[in-house]
């Protein structure tokens, strides 16, 4: 074998920017996530207080209009997606026993892509001084004609259009490298039918991902030429008709929640299984219900335009698909309550979220049904109950899932353990705090109220509601400020677990915490669904994976500029494009094509990291017949 | 299915002889699947405005089916060349693909002069992309294809360049194959362009 | 399934010559038949179909193994497609 070719192995910060270690970009992932998560609950949180009473005057017309746009596009795109990514990246390889993900490289494409992205959209509070009119203020859905009016001034939706393009490309190539991880790199003996619940549903995400992000590829393109090239798609006058952003916007949007969804739902499987000393319950009906919910979330779009009148065979077609999905559903909470149900249920943090997902998550979906009738939607639509509604799903289901997830692989991730005493006091303030704000809300809507104005009248019965909802909010941002100083506290005191803190039976469990460079030192031989639990309990099994190749060089992708400077390319030629000076569009696509070019010409051998080192890391003595070779 | 580090090529082809081969063509043909839909939005959007022809010119008054039918073509013909360069690829004749590629870039570059003279031709007789929603959405729509074609042509033209250098191998063969398909690729969503987009504004 | 070498290459020049055949049925019958659309226009998208089978199938190799996901994913995206392109027939006013 070729002793490695000479490749710069950077440290630092350097490190981080240059990596394309799966593990490195979930952490990224994250904490850009994170980031985002903050901005976007900042934003919510000036909406409760201009909504907190009465004839309030803090954040009005078009101030208001953008806070909420920005809050919905924020939290959707640049805070819950990423997250996403990030448990993909860190979790999904270790889980099917790869030494990585199928492209390094694209991978650490794809982050840079929706940082820069976010970067962009987000960009808009401050450039909004300098020469820009505006923040983007249409909604997070862009309704045209709202959004795509052709006009001279710069900024606004243009943000929002180019921000969430740039993202879009990242979270697309995303998708397609975790798709090809999961079917082509599983260890030997990891059949479809032992992959771990969470790996399911990435891989059904992914795909998701895969198949509704060139929807919104062509709404924005189309949106884009309307604003900057005065085309007549969305514009009545010409001919055009907005009815088809409408469609095409939800034909992406409704596969959308349930990408956010369904990772949700395997954190919950993960950590509800682990957590009850038990093996989840009906796991082929599980995995079965996750491709059912994946294929149905593609023919359910028009219930989100059912006022539009689209005619009953269309409403009651789509009514009836919706109502359907309510099926593979409840074989969820069920398996998950049947799971629980008889098992040693030890309260951590990581499961008090889990366990508080399931009650809450099925009051989300009951108004779900009842949105799914269209007679009964014409009410409720455009009101505080469809805010209620989608924010016990995507609050009360994917954020729950999210904080759960944290908690419990925050081992794996860093190698120490968050606080369990701090988590259990963040647990109970975002969870009452969840129920007062969105509990109110489904009421407040019933009344009247509909969402995304900034102000309502005195003496009409709201005063109560909205104030108990601004406290709760206060409550969530309390929780969130109680995680940042657990975290913080945590990685100060630095104690180091174990690689297995919590018992765990799936394999990211049977190596290190936090994992090496190159994940296993040996393949991994998987011989049972929880591949780890069944080494610990079976007769043959001494609690270690069973390696299915001997001890040798690794080889590892080398790490490269490539994928930032991609990636800033677009984010230049964005700009371009927003100030209308094409010239720096088409000098920020050629920075793009330059890397393509490289990347092309120039072949990555990578790097090999040798038995020695590979023996250092795992503590273990280098094997004879090895230090032979390395002699010889 | 299959074990990281084996090395078995599926029907002992050199694309993919690497599991690094393989997730590229795999990856390639889940991309695909995905540009179905980016085109299939397309369509949809050109269906639902094609009569929407305001003021302007429609597709009756205006296409060229001389023009277009020699597009096809040419476009179909660079299918073929580019499976021929596979074909040469798989008994290991880097010379004769090469030259296959050639041939493919050469066609693709007339399809492409071909459709730019058509689009001059039509601007000149009024048919502006602003003018109308049919105009906005037929220049988005070909256009798109277009600027698949273009990407192409550049795309093919540099790995042939890099054949030249790098030869056959289990590095290079993958790029070969998915570019083939790319190719490929492009053709097909043309045989649905000429139907709906230009056959079709003939019909009614 | 893949055959011998000549063999493909065979169909590959065979779907040559049906891909031809089918355009310039479809040319034709818009040039010189004066039939109504209500008849041309599905016979058209069927043989246009055909003709994409056809090139799938053989000069991308569908028909080789090892193509489960790729076929997965295409006819994924084709139905996905099809979802978009029947919103615009029927649901747009």
């Amino acid at each position: 074998m070729a002793q490695g070719h000479a490749v710069k192995r950077y440290t630092g910060l350097l490190d981080w920017l240059t990596t394309v270690d799966h593990k490195k970009i979930g952490i990224l992932y994250l904490l850009a996530g994170g980031l985002f998560f903050l901005i976007g609950g900042f934003e919510a949180i000036l909406i409760r207080i201009q909504l907190m009473d009465p004839d309030n005057t803090y954040f009005v017309g078009a101030t208001f209009n953008a806070l909420t746009t920005m809050h919905g596009t924020t939290m959707i795109f640049f805070a819950a997606m990423p997250i996403i990514f990030g448990f993909m990246n860190a979790i999904v390889p270790l889980q099917i026993g790869a030494r990585d993900v199928a492209y390094p490289f694209v991978n650490a494409l794809g982050f840079w892509l929706f940082f820069f992205g976010g970067l962009l959209m987000n960009l808009s509070w401050i450039l909004n001084y300098f020469g820009a009119t505006g923040v983007p203020d249409a909604g997070w859905t862009g309704y045209a004609p709202l959004s795509s009016a052709h006009s001279e001034s710069i900024g606004g939706v243009d943000f929002y259009v180019l921000g969430l393009q740039v993202a879009g490309i990242g979270t697309l190539i995303g998708g397609i490298n975790f798709l090809v991880t999961i079917i082509n790199m599983r260890a030997p003996g990891m059949s479809y039918m032992r992959m771990p619940l969470f790996t399911w549903a990435s891989f059904i995400t992914s795909a998701l991902i895969l198949f509704a992000f060139p929807a919104i590829t062509v709404g924005l393109v189309l949106l884009m030429f309307d604003r900057l090239f005065d085309a007549n798609f969305f514009d009545v006058v010409d001919g055009g008709n907005p009815v088809i952003w409408e469609h095409i916007f939800w034909i992406f949007g409704h596969p959308e929640v349930y990408i956010l969804i369904l990772p949700g739902f395997g954190i919950i499987s993960e950590i509800v299984s682990v957590f009850s000393r038990k093996v989840l319950f009906g796991y082929s009906t599980m995995v079965f219900a996750t491709i059912l919910i994946g294929f149905l979330g593609f023919m359910v779009w028009v219930h989100h335009m059912f006022t539009v009148g689209l005619g009953f065979t269309a409403n009651a077609l789509f009514a009836i698909a919706t109502m359907l999905i309510a099926i593979p559903t409840g074989v969820k909470i069920f398996n998950w309550l049947f799971t629980m149900w008889g098992g040693q249920i030890s309260f951590t943090t990581a499961n008090l979220f889990a366990t508080g997902f399931i009650p809450t998550f099925v009051m989300g979906g009951v108004t779900g049904v009842l949105l799914a009738v269209p007679s009964a939607d014409f009410q409720f639509h455009d009101s505080y109950f469809v805010v209620a509604h989608f924010h016990y799903v995507i609050v009360g289901g994917l954020v729950l899932g999210f904080f759960a997830g944290l908690y419990y692989w925050w081992p794996k991730l860093f190698g120490t353990m968050l606080n369990e005493t701090l988590g259990k006091i963040q647990f109970w303030t975002f969870f009452i705090g969840f129920h007062l704000t969105f509990f109110v809300q489904h009421f407040l809507g019933l009344l009247g109220m509909p969402r995304r104005v900034f102000t309502y009248e005195k003496g009409v019965g709201m005063e109560l509601g909205n104030y108990i909802s601004t406290l709760g909010a206060f409550l969530m941002g309390i929780s969130t400020l109680i995680l940042i100083y657990n975290i913080v506290v945590t990685t100060i005191k630095n104690k180091r677990v174990g690689a297995d803190p919590w018992d765990g039976r799936t394999l990211e469990w049977a190596i290190s915490s936090p994992a090496p460079e190159y994940n296993f030192a040996q393949t991994p031989l998987v011989r049972g669904l929880d591949a780890l639990w069944h080494e610990k309990t079976a007769d043959d099994g001494d609690g270690k994976m069973k390696p299915a190749e001997p001890l040798g060089e690794i080889h590892m992708p080398s790490p490269s500029w490539l994928p930032i400077a991609m990636s800033f390319g677009l984010f230049v030629s964005g700009f371009g494009f927003m100030y209308r000076h094409y010239e720096i569009a088409i000098i920020g696509i050629v920075i793009t094509l330059v890397c393509m070019f490289l990347r092309s010409v120039y072949d990555d051998h990578g790097f090999h990291i040798s038995v020695e080192e590979v023996c250092e890391t795992e503590g273990i003595e280098v094997p004879k017949s090895k230090a032979e070779e390395a002699h010889s | 299915m299959s074990a990281p580090h084996s090395n078995e090529a599926v029907n002992g082809r050199l694309e993919t002889a690497t599991l690094e081969g393989r997730n590229k063509v795999l990856g390639f043909w889940l991309f695909l699947g995905g540009e179905t839909v980016l085109f299939g939005c397309l369509f949809a959007t050109f269906l639902a405005l094609r009569n929407q022809v305001n003021d302007g010119p429609g597709g009756m008054d205006l296409f060229e089916f001389n023009i277009v039918a020699w597009a096809t073509f040419l476009l179909l013909t660079s299918s073929m060349t580019s499976v021929m360069a596979i074909v040469e690829m798989h008994r290991g004749n880097v010379q004769m693909m090469r030259l296959w590629f050639i041939v493919t870039v050469l066609l693709g570059a007339g399809f492409l002069g071909l459709e730019i003279y058509e689009f001059i031709h039509y601007l000149n007789l009024g048919l502006g992309f602003t003018v109308s929603a049919f105009s906005s959405a037929f220049y988005t729509l070909v256009g798109f294809h277009g600027a698949h074609v273009a990407f192409g042509i550049l795309w093919i033209a540099l790995l042939v360049i890099q054949s030249y250098k790098k030869g056959l191998t289990t590095v290079t063969a993958p790029k070969f194959y998915v570019a083939a398909l790319y190719w490929h690729f492009v053709d097909l969503v043309w045989v649905f362009i000429f139907t709906i987009v230009y056959l079709m504004g003939r019909v009614g | 399934m893949a055959g011998n070498k000549a063999g493909s290459t065979r169909n590959y020049w065979l779907t040559f010559a049906v891909s031809i055949a089918l355009t310039v049925i479809t040319f034709y019958i818009v040039a010189k038949l004066d039939t109504s659309g209500n008849f041309l226009i599905p016979f058209m998208i069927v043989l246009a179909i055909a003709q994409a089978l056809f090139q799938l199938i053989f000069w991308m190799h569908m028909n080789e193994k090892g193509h489960l996901m790729p076929i997965i994913g295409i006819a994924t995206g084709a139905f996905v497609a099809l979802t978009a392109v029947i919103m615009a027939l029927y649901w747009v006013w």
